[in-house]
Parts: structure tokens; sequence; C-alpha cells
């Protein structure tokens, strides 16, 4: 969808927030 | 001939009458076993395993025309296997959470079904959606798990769960009942076939898994082509490179996990090209889910 709108570098995070999570790099809390 | 059986002999040659005789005698297992095969075709399917159950289902609704075999009995073994695998799941999803449909989308020879779409499907609909669940490729392992991590109840499971199984079965078994001339005719053919018969489905088979494989491969490669790990997220943040980091959890999932990268966008998939209407087209963008 945004390679369709002209985005050329879209990339999705391997393993979603819980990848981030588990490599201990920090989060902050949804308002 | 007062015995019952024909003088005429069998024009084939021996060795494609034993085969013949080979498929006649595993349409007579079909018959007998017809109930346990049902059984176990429909719960390794629901496992998750690529045996797909409708045309068994199908052709036992041909035969149940016929007076062969019990619809109510098929429709029985095919509700129980189904609850069965699919509370396995629906156990594993409240225990596990969100983390167990990564697992399923892992090892799912459904590559379309990511676990986003089916997270979006399920918020939409809620339990109504395990109704027709089994009649969409992908969300029918999915949902059942998605069903424990959110939350809902066994009772409202089971009960919305195993209508959906009587729909989906009921369908497969009146299709079967409705062609049942077509199907009798297909077996026939089958068994003046002989061996080959088996040869043909079972080439059939390999041919369906290795293509379902073939796509999952090649959909993984990209994949890994275009991820961008953790750790290189982290450095990019480090540097100063300030990425844009789009969270495109439902709803759902954010409530689930109130968490967030620090400086995500939190938008809606079908929302995130809109979203991104002051950033330019250059931009590394970086999108993550569950």
């Amino acid at each position: 969808m945004l390679i369709d709108k002209g985005y050329t570098k879209v990339r999705p995070l391997a393993g979603g927030l819980d990848g981030w999570i588990d490599a201990g790099f920090p989060v902050e809390d949804v308002a | 001939m007062a015995d019952g059986f024909s003088a005429t002999p069998d024009p084939r040659p021996p060795n494609s009458r034993y085969h013949a005789h080979l498929v006649t005698h595993l349409v007579h297992y079909v018959l007998v076993y017809g109930i346990s095969l049902i059984f176990i075709n429909v719960l390794l399917e629901q496992l998750g395993a690529p045996v797909p159950a409708v045309p068994a289902l199908i052709v036992a609704g041909a035969l149940s025309r016929d007076g062969k075999m019990s619809s109510t009995n098929i429709l029985l073994a095919a509700i129980a296997a189904s609850l069965i695998a699919d509370y396995m799941w629906f156990l594993l999803g409240r225990r596990y959470g969100y983390r167990i449909l990564r697992t399923l989308c892992r090892i799912s020879l459904s590559p379309d079904s990511c676990v986003r779409d089916t997270e979006a499907r399920f918020e939409r609909w809620g339990l109504k959606s395990l109704l027709i669940a089994k009649f969409i490729p992908g969300f029918s392992t999915v949902a059942p798990p998605l069903a424990g991590a959110s939350g809902r109840t066994t009772f409202a499971f089971v009960i919305y769960d195993g209508i959906g199984a009587l729909i989906w079965a009921g369908a497969s078994v009146a299709a079967g009942r409705a062609f049942h001339h077509a199907i009798d005719r297909l077996l026939a053919a089958l068994e003046n076939l002989g061996g080959w018969a088996l040869v043909v489905i079972g080439l059939l088979l390999l041919v369906l898994i290795a293509v379902k494989w073939a796509q999952r491969i090649h959909f993984l490669k990209q994949l890994r082509l275009a991820r961008i790990e953790p750790h290189e997220l982290k450095a990019m943040l480090d540097r100063g490179e300030f990425p844009v980091v789009i969270d495109v959890r439902t709803p759902g999932a954010r409530k689930h996990n109130p968490r967030s990268i620090p400086n995500a966008i939190l938008v809606h998939m079908d929302d995130v090209a809109t979203q991104l209407g002051d950033v330019a087209p250059h931009a590394e963008v970086v999108l993550y889910c569950t």
C-alpha cells in the first residue's frame, strides 16, 4: 500500500513488537 | 450359476485386476472405517496438517445419500474432531497469547493469512467469525487461538465453534448428497483406473503440498530480504537517523500489550497511507505489528 503511494524504503520489523521487547530495547506506554 | 458370481471372464490383464481389487478393498475400508477416517481427517486438518477434509466430507455425503453411511454420524464425527482440535488451539491461545499466532503463521501453508489480517477480521466480527472461519483458508486454524488470546469464555467459544463446525461439515455433506450421482460416477471411474487411481490421488496431493510449500518459501524469502532486524532499527535510532516507525497493530492487540516503540506512530493499517501525507517518499519507514 505504501509502496504504491511512492514510498520506496518500507520494511517490516522482524519479530514485531515482541521481537523488539525480547531484544531488551526500550518501549513506552501507549496513551 | 446359482452362487451369484458372474461367469464372464474379466478382460483386464492380471496386474490391472489386482490393482482394481486393491481399490475395491480401499473403498470397502472407507465404508467400514469411514466415520473414524472422517474424524481423523478433520482432526488433522484442524490441527494444521495439510490434509483437506472437505473432499472426504463430500464423498461421505454422497455415500450417505446412497445409504452406505449415516449422515448424522458423519456430522457428529466432524464436529467432535473439529471441537477437540479447535479447543486445543483455544487453550494454547489463552496460555501463550498472541505469540501462538506467529508460530501458527510460521508453520501455516497459507502465507497470505498473516497475524494482522486475522486479528483485524476477528476484531471486526468477534466470536461470530467462528461461524464462517472454516470457509476461509488460513483463518480456520488461526481463529480459535485468537479467541483464546483475546480472553473469550470457554462456553461462548464452544457454542460458536460448534455451530461453525456444523455449518461447515453440513454444507460439505449436503453438497455430497446433492451431487451424489456425479460422485458415484467419479468413484466408479477411480475403481476402473485401479492402482493408477491411488497414484493420481497421491500425485495430486503431493503437487498441492509442493505448490503451497513453494509459495511459502518464496513469501518467507521475500520477507527476509525486506525485513529490518530489531538491532538494526535500534542502531539507526541511536545514530539519530530517526526512521518513521509505525505501529500497525489492531486496537485489540494494543489493549493486550499497551506498549510501543518510542515515538512510533499508532495508526490502523487501512489509514497508514493517508496518515503519512507529510512524510517524504524517500523516508525510511519501519512497520511493526504484534
